[in-house]
């Protein structure tokens, strides 16, 4: 059964205009669905302002739906209240993508990570120090560090002690919000395989969010595309780095700079593929930029940018429906 | 011929204590029109080298060692002669283009500001310049987005703005330090493209610095990995991937996510701090290869059996893939 059910969700953002002019609307998440599985690990992924981060912040419950909802172990996250909430914070967890932001400053490690022990009455006082102690050695740091304070430590050993704050309270899934981007490559992997043991060692699920394809790859078992607050292409990991569809996925995977030992290899002439090709398909040198999530365009959002668009892209908004074995969102794949 | 060459460059550090040297004994040559890459970790000396070369590192450091560019030896310029040699015909790109210009002043008088002080153009006439470059890093209705401010453009506009800047007066060298970093890929792939374009129309060099391989194997012809402030290891891009020699570059090639479900190889550890280096090799403490002699005497970076400089007295047994 799915751990984490997202249903319809929207989160519309008021600009504020000056007086006399009608509100707009910032569309940061314009009707999204997903699950995410017990011990699986969902990805979004998408460039920044396309609602990644949104998500996140809505599936916590940091900030509540325009409409939609969270299912979470089947319940509404947004009907929870009393102890029931406090359950519900204790099953989810997130890390941050900036370690020397999201760890207090004055606040020495055992304080961090004692914290959620205490707030949720996990362990006694007196086993306090052994909890932590085993906590840090979870993550791969020493039991020395316990009285030092996060200046003292590199970013991944910051990273290291919020992850360790995370597992803190044994949570059914971690959401995970760019937790690599702020680190060198060779930090990055000793994080990634920390993640992966921890994966195998305590099935918990994440919610990961990034935008580098990358570690999508080699961590993930499903992932969603983001692109202005819409999933355009929803697919199994391996389906999607094999043969991407939808062409903003195209887009995205040959614009990835890469070294040659790397696994995936969708080349830029993935744009010259015979099967996709339409009448004016042909790529545009120059394709754009991502309109701004205020001024969302007509049609398919992705269309202005998109080398294959056709008759209908820029009038009808296309549907996410299945095709080949994954969901997407794209005329061409799904005749309207 | 080259355009630029660097020759046993140190950069240090004034502190209380002892002065604390970031860059050592740097050296390299960057040929006409040829993207050359420098790559490394934060905190290893790129950013350091590259200011070097543009005469603007920040007061409490200091250069020594040669720079030499078409003839003239950088660090023995005075003032006067630096400032008209920058921006004209070195040019130098950043990071986060916002921070680098200037958030009340259009962005046209901005880029012709440039030619104003360097070409000597008339006010009138660096203002028309500054809408063809604009035009030239394909910027859409240049006319009217010369008159816009820094803040009315997204991050991608931003750093075309900052790479119009950069070309106005056609420098021929321009050093761009992590131009895409702060970008998204497909805007990333769009600047790189940029470059390259300007590059050749222009025949400029590029001093290429990143801590994105994939970056490296798809832009640089040649290319130089830093470590602890030192070139580790210098080759062509191809060579580089390939055929690495030294255990730091092999290390980061296996740092990249490769085959699903495989564990990764990271470097263990952490890069040490400038101030407290190991003995010897700086790498012997996180090497994989260390033998004893490594770490008392640091090797030099010379070429074993005809292949590319390594700085590794193993470079001849380690055998790429181990």
């Amino acid at each position: 059964m799915a751990l984490l059910k997202v249903q319809s969700l929207k989160k519309h953002f008021p600009v504020k205009k000056a007086f006399g002019e009608t509100a707009q609307w910032l569309k940061a998440v314009d009707g999204i669905d997903f699950s995410v599985d017990e011990n699986k690990v969902f990805v979004l992924v998408g460039e920044s302002g396309c609602g990644k981060s949104t998500v996140a912040r809505l599936v916590l419950r940091l900030i509540t739906p325009t409409s939609g909802r969270v299912l979470f172990d089947g319940k509404d996250i947004f009907g929870l209240d009393g102890d029931s909430l406090k359950a519900f914070r204790k099953s989810v967890q997130i890390v941050f993508q900036d370690p020397f932001a999201s760890l207090n400053p004055r606040k020495t490690v055992f304080d961090t990570i004692s914290e959620p022990l205490k707030i949720h009455r996990i362990t006694e006082k007196k086993n306090m120090k052994d909890a932590c102690a085993e906590l840090l050695k979870k993550v791969g740091l020493g039991t020395d560090i316990m009285n030092r304070y996060p200046h003292e430590f590199s970013g991944g050993q910051r990273q290291r002690i919020c992850i360790a704050r995370a597992l803190a309270v044994n949570p059914k899934i971690i959401v995970a919000d760019e937790p690599l981007s702020a680190l060198d490559v060779s930090i990055q992997a000793q994080i990634i395989n920390l993640l992966q043991d921890l994966r195998k060692e305590t099935k918990i699920a994440f919610l990961f969010i990034s935008h580098d394809l990358k570690v999508v790859h080699y961590f993930s078992d499903t992932v969603a595309v983001m692109y202005l607050g819409k999933i355009l292409e929803h697919a199994k990991t391996e389906d999607l780095f094999m043969e991407p569809l939808h062409p903003y996925t195209i887009l995205l995977l040959s614009s990835a700079p890469k070294v040659k030992t790397e696994a995936f290899s969708v080349q830029r002439s993935a744009f010259s593929d015979k099967k996709l090709q339409t009448p004016n398909s042909e790529r545009q040198p120059d394709i754009g930029e991502v309109p701004s999530p205020i001024h969302i365009p007509s049609g398919c959002p992705f269309h202005p940018r998109c080398p294959k668009r056709f008759e209908p892209c820029d009038k009808i908004i296309p549907e996410l429906k299945e095709a080949k074995g994954r969901l997407i969102s794209c005329h061409l794949w799904n005749p309207y | 011929m080259s355009l630029l060459e660097i020759r046993d460059l140190n950069v240090s550090f004034r502190t209380k204590a002892s002065p604390t040297k970031v860059v050592s004994n740097l050296s390299l040559d960057i040929k006409e029109s040829e993207v050359f890459g420098l790559v490394g970790e934060s905190g290893c000396g790129k950013s350091l080298t590259a200011l070097s070369i543009m005469g603007i590192l920040p007061p409490n450091a200091y250069a020594e060692g040669l720079i030499n560019f078409n003839g003239k030896d950088l660090l023995m310029l005075d003032r006067e002669s630096l400032r008209r040699l920058r921006g004209r015909e070195i040019a130098m790109i950043f990071q986060e283009p916002m921070t680098s210009l200037n958030p009340v002043l259009t962005i046209g008088y901005q880029i012709s500001e440039v030619m104003t002080t360097h070409l000597g153009l008339s006010k009138k006439d660096a203002f028309d310049r500054a809408v063809d470059l604009l035009r030239d890093v394909k910027i859409p209705s240049p006319e009217i987005r010369v008159k816009e401010y820094p803040h009315q453009m997204s991050g991608g506009m931003r750093q075309r703005v900052m790479i119009a800047m950069a070309v106005a007066c056609n420098p021929s060298l321009l050093i761009a330090d992590e131009p895409t970093t702060a970008l998204d890929v497909t805007i990333q792939s769009q600047i790189l493209e940029l470059l390259q374009k300007l590059r050749e129309e222009r025949k400029m060099s590029i001093l290429l610095i990143t801590h994105d391989l994939g970056i490296i194997a798809e832009n640089a012809k040649k290319a130089a990995i830093m470590y602890a402030g030192r070139i580790v290891e210098l080759a062509e891009a191809g060579e580089l991937f390939n055929n690495p020699g030294h255990p730091y570059t092999m290390g980061l090639l296996d740092s990249l996510p490769k085959e699903k479900g495989k564990p990764l190889k990271p470097i263990p550890g952490t890069v040490p701090r400038p101030d407290k280096l190991p003995q010897g090799c700086k790498f012997s403490d996180r090497c994989r290869f260390v033998v004893p002699p490594c770490r008392t005497e640091e090797p030099e970076l010379k070429e074993v059996d005809g292949r590319h400089p390594v700085r590794c007295i193993r470079a001849a047994e380690i055998k790429w893939p181990y």
